[in-house]
């Protein structure tokens, strides 16, 4: 797969200096994995589509165990939500930062990105952690509701997309650290996770506002 | 939005000038969807007021899709940069985003014509068979089970053919818990030989029971797997079971009808 993207850039001389094919341009004069996340972010919209889509089909369908409204704290889901919004701005400092050529403070606001989020993911533990020992909302088994299994598998998936994000981000300014990754041709990179960082962020801002705010309505 | 940092910076490479700073755009951004969010948050605790409350359906919910919309279109157009970014990227994201709203919002519409979200407002509990409410989806229309003045004739149809449909579907599905011949097992199927139930015996109970399950238990909700058609021979050939006493049957559980 690399090597083929390395041939792209030989033959069109786009040039090419020892570094990951992936932030190469291709043929189209298009970095290859900017075109790619975009296309990934763009499957992954049908994917938490599905998962958000499942969880209302079967809303209000639970024939046992706590219903939404027993379970959410919408104080505690508020803080992580404007916290992982916040993380936003910082993610897209951090990119800025990296086209301005000014790495140090492009590893700060990425640091301060993966803080923001791992917060976000310790709160979702803490959630889970109380809504699976003290409301009983199972998962699986003989005492799962419809509302549990698809809450947890939505809500779940994107919880681990958070914490992949903040393990790339951890892995991104330990890269800029040490200088194996420069600004410049390489700024792509960080943009790219970028983007993939603010995907999550907007799965959230529409769990948060169909599942827990209109919740609060009925 | 130029802002010269050169200053701090590693030094641009010869010639190249660096692209302009957004640094303040974002920073503004940010505060205007923090605004945003607190108004979202505020939306719910207009509950205290019932002036205000009242419009919850017609205009709060609207008003919070709304906003969401603006976040989510202030993340991708600003943050993600797509606004001012290549067609081609719009494409790769937009038109699946586009195709996943309408599968999100098909799929919405089945549910509220084959449920009930908006109706009965919350699920159906346990409680609520045991009380004999029979759900929409069971209890109305052409899905209805039989009422139990037509049983006798219903019944006797399904008699003429050893209730062989329902015998069908009992074997494929049931034999399990209940066992070939409807004794039952201990911890899992109760015994349909005796003349106890635990959540009524006549026909439209047993119906509901099959359809929706029984919570707490390993009895599954069938309407999951089989249509009205399939549940109702299934009921016919339970309620024909009554009173053959299988040897070696479960003891007796719930209320002898």
């Amino acid at each position: 797969m690399s090597a083929h993207a390395e041939n792209l850039t030989h033959d069109d001389a786009h040039g090419h200096d020892g570094h990951g094919a992936l932030a190469e341009n291709n043929f189209l004069g298009l970095p290859n994995i900017k075109l790619a996340m975009w296309a990934f972010l763009g499957s992954e919209c049908m994917f938490f589509g599905s998962l958000i889509g499942t969880y209302f089909f079967y809303h209000g369908n639970s024939l046992s165990g706590p219903l939404p409204k027993d379970v959410f704290s919408i104080g505690i889901t508020s803080i992580s939500t404007f916290l992982l919004l916040m993380s936003s701005v910082t993610m897209a400092l951090a990119v800025d930062s990296m086209k301005q050529q000014k790495p140090s403070t492009a590893r700060n606001f990425i640091l301060a990105t993966a803080l923001l989020g791992a917060t976000f993911v310790g709160f979702q533990v803490l959630e889970f952690h109380e809504f699976y020992t003290e409301k009983h909302l199972v998962f699986a088994g003989p005492n799962a509701s419809l509302f549990g299994s698809t809450f947890y598998t939505m809500t779940g998936f994107h919880g681990t997309h958070v914490t992949v994000g903040v393990i790339w981000l951890v892995i991104m300014s330990i890269l800029i650290q040490k200088k194996k990754l420069v600004p410049g041709k390489e700024a792509v990179n960080v943009e790219v996770m970028g983007l993939y960082w603010h995907f999550v962020d907007i799965v959230w801002i529409v769990i948060f506002t169909f599942v827990y705010l209109l919740e609060f309505l009925k | 939005m130029s802002h010269g940092h050169e200053a701090d910076t590693l030094g641009a490479h010869g010639g190249h000038a660096l692209p302009h700073s957004h640094k303040k755009q974002y920073i503004i951004l940010g505060i205007v969807l923090s605004i945003v969010t607190f108004i979202e948050l505020g939306i719910p605790l207009f509950k205290g007021v019932p002036e205000l409350w009242s419009a919850a359906q017609e205009v709060w919910a609207p008003l919070l899709i709304v906003l969401s919309i603006f976040k989510f279109g202030a993340v991708v157009g600003d943050f993600m940069h797509l606004r001012n970014d290549l067609t081609l990227y719009k494409f790769l994201f937009i038109s699946p985003l586009v195709l996943a709203m309408f599968s999100f919002f098909a799929i919405g519409s089945l549910s509220v014509v084959h449920f009930h979200p908006f109706g009965k407002g919350y699920a159906v509990t346990a409680q609520d068979l045991a009380d004999g409410y029979v759900p929409p989806t069971v209890g109305g229309g052409a899905d209805a089970p039989l009422a139990d003045d037509k049983f006798e004739a219903a019944f006797a149809d399904a008699q003429k053919t050893g209730f062989a449909k329902g015998k069908e579907t009992f074997t494929a599905s049931c034999v399990s818990c209940h066992r070939a011949d409807g004794g039952g097992m201990p911890g899992l199927g109760v015994n349909l030989t005796d003349d106890c139930y635990k959540h009524g015996g006549k026909i439209a109970a047993l119906y509901t029971t099959i359809a929706k399950g029984v919570s707490g238990t390993a009895m599954p909700a069938w309407q999951t797997s089989m249509d009205s058609e399939k549940l109702r021979q299934v009921s016919y050939y339970v309620r024909s079971l009554k009173g053959t006493n299988a040897a070696g049957g479960k003891e007796c559980e719930g209320a002898k009808e």
